[in-house]
């Protein structure tokens, strides 16, 4: 039995047995060129080559590409237009009378070895760019090594070296238990799609492929990140009642995809998803989601050099919005902070960026920024199915302003006779103290508002979240922050508008009675959690919650208020 | 043709991102450009050949330039050197 420790990405248990799926090999045939053939064989080189350079070319400048790829390309770029690789290559043509295929495999080979041998640890493996390179050319002259997915199987345990996001995709569709790779990291875009997956899933697990072999019995475990290799029977006992009880809760769960999002006594629900990346959409659409309850468009703008024109953000809004239609989509403008796009706007640098200029601060800042934005939403919600909104709103003025900004985008859009729909329904996110107490003026000027709990609970309680030595201070049924919460459901209820919460808040099992019971009644949470918060929907009565919601909000204490929290399984009994 | 002997100072050696500014920065001018390590002498625009070096902190380097532009050339690669391709 061996444990290997990674990172885990998405929790969960799966026992199963191991398929390791690397790169398929290619198959290149030996045989001689004539000398009348160089010169086509020197063409080949120079056609091929340069396909590939203008494949990488836009590789690189793809908005889903994260900096470290970026980097990763570049250097393979240089590698395919390295003056001595040109010449090496075509020597062995014109010498050795080689074919291009062979001739290129015969230099990358040599290179490959130049660098395994070298004593540094960190230049032998360089010898992995030179590998990636060649593989990509030749499978390009070969048109070999397509889909390496191909063999795998139901309920196997996926382990591989790394993956890219739309294998991510491909791979859980074919129904496989985890995923375990040896690089990645927790928040790469691959990751992002696994979480949303909700299948375990482990990334950077070190030496994973030096101890593991096909068709190995193991344990991944992630809620701790190890996958266990060859486990002893003791261990096995251990897991397997755990492995078969997620087994058994997750198929129950599945089987609510169809059903309503309704509580006992008949209340509808909305149940919303969030996502960050286009590529989570799938998943959206396999829970049955009422649609896109917060979409974050942060990963448009960040790791690049230059801002995404207007352009670029419509065809990617265009694209879920026509998927998701006729549900509901709710695009979040741009909500980072100053010190992350400090590289593009040249921003000054700020000693405090959480109380700094970020969320609608910057884009109001920033207007001409924030117009392609909004004019790119805008041109996208012709099917009436789009909802604006903004982050970090903490006074009504803003959204004042917003508007007169979506005013104008309106006009020149009239003006340019591009169409788009004129009823948009626009919405503020509540996520500081000053937007909560003042929500009444807001709800005033908005089709609907959202609490991001995260934030809300840190401005309120004064807590960084993130900081382990005030962890004890993060306390999300604080008195305080449920007054707030229920003081803005209350002035949604008044003006008639949807209250949501969006927030991690809203996906974790006790807190759901407790924000129904407040007054919200819109919920968006991750598409990996969203038929466990169903599941909780379904289970109360919101007239009893609402009874036992008044009964906590009159506690003074957090650990009397936490009592009372675990009290909502019991209603019934304590009513009848 | 112009010589000009230098030290790699930053402490990982030239890996693969100062390795690429090199051939970078290089393969912008005319001049031929050679790196010479002990008994091991390279094409300076190749990013191979550079890398193939494995060149380490302290290991001492002669950059060799000749063509028209060779003194620009050799003045700019030194000077990341120098740097520490912005590493520290």
């Amino acid at each position: 039995m061996k444990k290997l420790q990674g990172v885990a990405v998405s929790d969960g248990i799966a026992i199963g047995n191991t398929r390791i799926i690397l790169r398929p090999k290619l198959h290149i045939r030996r045989k001689s060129i004539t000398q009348n053939q160089i010169k086509t064989e020197f063409e080949r080189f120079e056609s091929h080559v340069n396909n590939v350079v203008e494949e990488i070319d836009q590789l690189i400048t793809d908005i889903s590409q994260n900096q470290d790829n970026r980097d990763i390309l570049s250097t393979h770029k240089m590698i395919l237009t390295d003056p001595e690789f040109e010449a090496s290559v075509k020597k062995l043509i014109e010498e050795e009378l080689l074919s291009l295929e062979q001739a290129i495999n015969k230099h990358f080979t040599a290179v490959v070895e130049l660098f395994s041998n070298m004593e540094n640890g960190y230049f032998a493996q360089r010898s992995s760019d030179y590998e990636d390179v060649a593989y990509r050319l030749l499978s390009k002259i070969l048109k070999q090594g397509g889909d390496r997915f191909e063999g795998l199987e139901q309920d196997m345990i996926l382990i591989t070296d790394n993956i890219t996001p739309s294998e991510v995709t491909s791979v859980f569709a074919k129904n496989i238990q985890a995923l375990c790779t040896e690089r990645g990291s927790k928040n790469s875009h691959s990751s992002i799609i696994a979480r949303s997956m909700n299948l375990p899933t482990l990334v950077n697990v070190k030496d994973l492929l030096a101890n593991i072999e096909n068709d190995q019995k193991v344990i991944v475990d992630g809620h701790q990140g190890v996958i266990i290799v060859d486990p002893d029977r003791k261990t096995l006992a251990e897991y397997e009642p755990l492995w078969k009880q997620e087994k058994k809760d997750k198929q129950l769960l599945l089987a609510l995809t169809d059903k309503e999002s309704t509580t006992s006594d008949g209340h509808q629900i909305s149940l919303m998803s969030n996502i960050e990346l286009p590529e989570e959409l799938d998943n959206v659409l396999k829970v049955k989601s009422n649609g896109i309850g917060l979409f974050r468009t942060e990963f448009l703008f960040m790791g690049r050099k230059e801002l995404p024109d207007e352009e670029e953000q419509f065809a990617i809004y265009d694209k879920i919005a026509a998927k998701i239609a006729p549900e509901p989509l709710i695009i979040r403008t741009i909500d980072v902070g100053g010190d992350k796009l400090s590289e593009v706007l040249n921003l000054e640098h700020e000693l405090n960026p959480n109380l700094g200029v970020r969320g609608i601060r910057i884009s109001l800042k920033h207007i001409p920024i924030f117009k392609h934005q909004i004019r790119a939403i805008l041109r996208a919600s012709t099917r009436e199915n789009i909802k604006i909104m903004f982050p970090m709103i903490s006074t009504v003025r803003e959204i004042i302003k917003v508007k007169t900004v979506i005013n104008e985008c309106m006009k020149e859009l009239e003006k340019e006779d591009i169409p788009f729909d004129n009823a948009i329904q626009i919405g503020a996110m509540i996520e500081t103290p000053s937007a909560a107490i003042t929500s009444d003026t807001i709800a005033e000027e908005c089709d609907f508002l959202s609490i991001g709990t995260n934030d809300l609970i840190q401005y309120t309680l004064a807590v960084d979240r993130d900081n382990m030595a005030v962890g004890d201070y993060y306390i999300p049924y604080h008195p305080s922050v449920l007054r707030l919460i229920k003081m803005t459901a209350d002035n949604c209820q008044k003006k008639k508008i949807s209250c949501a919460v969006c927030g991690e808040m809203a996906s974790e099992k006790i807190f759901i009675p407790l924000l129904l019971g407040l007054g919200i009644n819109e919920l968006s949470v991750s598409p990996g959690r969203l038929l466990m918060v169903k599941n909780e929907i379904m289970k109360y009565d919101l007239q009893k919650i609402k009874g036992h919601t008044d009964l906590i909000l009159q506690q003074n204490t957090c650990e009397d208020v936490y009592d009372k929290i675990l009290k909502y399984g019991e209603l019934d009994e304590y009513f009848e | 043709m112009i010589r000009k002997t230098i030290v790699v100072e930053n402490e990982l050696g030239m890996h693969a991102r100062p390795a690429t500014l090199i051939v970078k920065a290089a393969s912008k001018y005319r001049s031929d450009f050679r790196i010479r390590m002990e008994d091991m002498e390279i094409n300076g625009k190749s990013i191979m050949g550079v890398m193939t070096l494995a060149a380490e902190f302290g290991s001492n380097l002669e950059l060799i330039a000749d063509g028209v532009d060779e003194e620009y050339l050799i003045n700019e690669i030194a000077e990341l050197f120098a740097n520490k391709f912005g590493e520290d």
